[in-house]
């Protein structure tokens, strides 16, 4: 049997040696590559958002700068001239002031329901804005484009007509169980896109107990744009685009109260918002 | 050969976690702060201004509150909410009475022959009482013998009549739907009725006694 020499033991040492400089090159390469899509996402993400601000303020710039000392007044103002345009119409309106943490129905002038907001988290977006841009913003009524919620939001059954009265009777006792089942068993989590480029949640919750078991539920729903951001994201990575920024603003409020407003607002319906 | 594919599948994986909790929640955290606005200001704002604009903005303000206020009727009206069957008697903005109701099924009926459908809701808007009575005599219309799965009577069969069913009182609205009283106290607060808003008994003799011919009734 022939014993190894000397430079062959070396050699072994030697590819060794090499074996692990190049998996130390491929784990650096992979982990820079994962570094460098993140930044780039990161840098277009927070493009995004500057953009939408830039947005904003172009806007608002031919409009007259706003007294930095009768901001509230102004914005009270504003609160209530919004008030009275969605009162002049038919339709149910809904008007929410974060200042006071209320979120109410009208009709016609006419508060129909008032309700405490438990919770809210607002987009930095907002918290940034002021003066005329806040006004261009928020100084008139917003306009619902489009609902989307966990719930039907117009419930209509279609039933067929029964042959008899012993059928009448088992259908009416089936449907009134079947109705007190249902309010029973529901997460109301419903969400809206308004036609200045941003989006209301409204979550429904009944205790503060209840209430992160419900946030998950109200994240859950959010979690298909999430999920949709995550290919979205590598398109844009890959063209280097930025993705779309949409500011949110995430209100929690009873849970009959949160189904009652999804069913009562019509589908274009005015929204007034303070902040 | 193995080690190595199992190392660099390990590290592909913690990289792809990694990318995905920054694209879930870090970068969207980021998105969210106002530190992504850094150095942006609307710089719309300017300062000064006397005691004067001020005074004239809150006298604005005044104005328009009353404006806003005059819209709630100073006299008797009826706000119902049908998502949870409750209504709610105010005079002014005091509240006088609430309580359980039924209203809506939200349902569309179909004749088996597929001739004959009917609509049950119950409007929203704002509506008036037109007319109110006691003792009311309830005419059935097709849609309750065809919902019943009996045979359709003519017009003026005696069989249409009925008392007792729409209780002590009625108020009208309009196209058929009325304020009334219920033999089916067991089914209030359920989304049950044709389009008529049913009220317990001592609930609808306040309402009945309360609103007056033209008063507004609230419904959402």
């Amino acid at each position: 049997m022939k014993e190894n020499s000397v430079e062959d033991f070396d050699s072994l040492f030697v590819k060794e040696k090499n074996k692990n400089k190049g998996r130390k090159y491929i784990i650096l390469i992979i982990i820079l590559s994962v570094l460098g899509l993140t930044s780039i996402y990161a840098y277009l993400s927070i493009s995004a958002v500057r953009d939408q601000m830039k947005l904003a303020i172009e806007r608002a710039a031919n409009s007259p700068a706003v007294n930095s000392s009768l901001f509230p007044q102004l914005k009270q103002k504003a609160w209530l001239e919004s008030r009275l345009k969605m009162a002049s119409l038919d339709s149910v309106g809904l008007s929410i002031d974060l200042e006071q943490h209320v979120i109410q129905l009208e009709l016609k002038g006419v508060v129909v329901m008032s309700s405490k907001i438990r919770d809210c988290s607002v987009s930095g977006f907002f918290k940034k804005i002021d003066g005329n841009v806040y006004f261009e913003t928020f100084g008139t009524p917003l306009t619902i484009k489009e609902f989307k919620s966990s719930i039907a939001k117009n419930p209509f059954k279609i039933v067929e007509a029964p042959k008899d009265t012993i059928a009448a009777q088992l259908a009416a006792d089936a449907a009134a169980k079947k109705e007190a089942e249902e309010r029973k068993n529901q997460n109301v989590f419903w969400t809206v896109k308004l036609d200045r480029g941003f989006d209301l949640d409204i979550q429904g919750i009944d205790s503060i107990a209840e209430a992160q078991k419900k946030y998950e539920f109200g994240k859950g729903f959010k979690s298909d744009r999430k999920l949709n951001n995550i290919t979205n994201s590598f398109q844009h990575i890959l063209k280097f685009s930025k993705p779309t920024y949409i500011p949110e603003i995430l209100i929690s409020i009873p849970e009959n109260e949160a189904k009652a407003i999804l069913r009562a607002l019509p589908q274009k319906s005015l929204v007034t918002i303070r902040i | 050969m193995i080690r190595n594919f199992f190392i660099y599948l390990t590290v592909l994986v913690v990289g792809v976690a990694f990318f995905v909790v920054m694209v879930l929640f870090a970068i969207p955290a980021l998105q969210n702060s106002t530190v992504a606005l850094v150095g942006l200001s609307s710089n719309s704002s300017s300062s000064g201004g006397g005691e004067a604009d001020k005074a004239s903005i809150e006298q604005e303000v005044d104005k328009l509150q009353k404006e806003l206020d005059a819209y709630t009727p100073t006299n008797p009206y009826i706000i119902v909410n049908t998502s949870d069957n409750h209504f709610y008697l105010y005079k002014g903005k005091q509240l006088l009475r609430d309580g359980v109701c039924s209203t809506g099924k939200n349902e569309k009926l179909v004749s088996a022959d597929r001739k004959y459908t009917h609509m049950f809701y119950t409007p929203f808007g704002v509506l008036k009482i037109l007319r109110k009575s006691p003792n009311p005599v309830w005419k059935k219309p097709d849609w309750a013998y065809i919902e019943d799965g009996l045979p359709i009577p003519g017009p003026n069969d005696p069989s249409r009549w009925e008392t007792g069913t729409l209780g002590a009182y009625k108020l009208e609205l309009g196209d058929g739907y009325m304020i009334h009283g219920t033999i089916y106290k067991r089914r209030m607060g359920m989304s049950v009725t044709h389009g008529c808003i049913r009220l317990l008994d001592d609930d609808l003799e306040v309402v009945y006694k309360t609103m007056e011919i033209g008063s507004k009734v609230y419904i959402y």
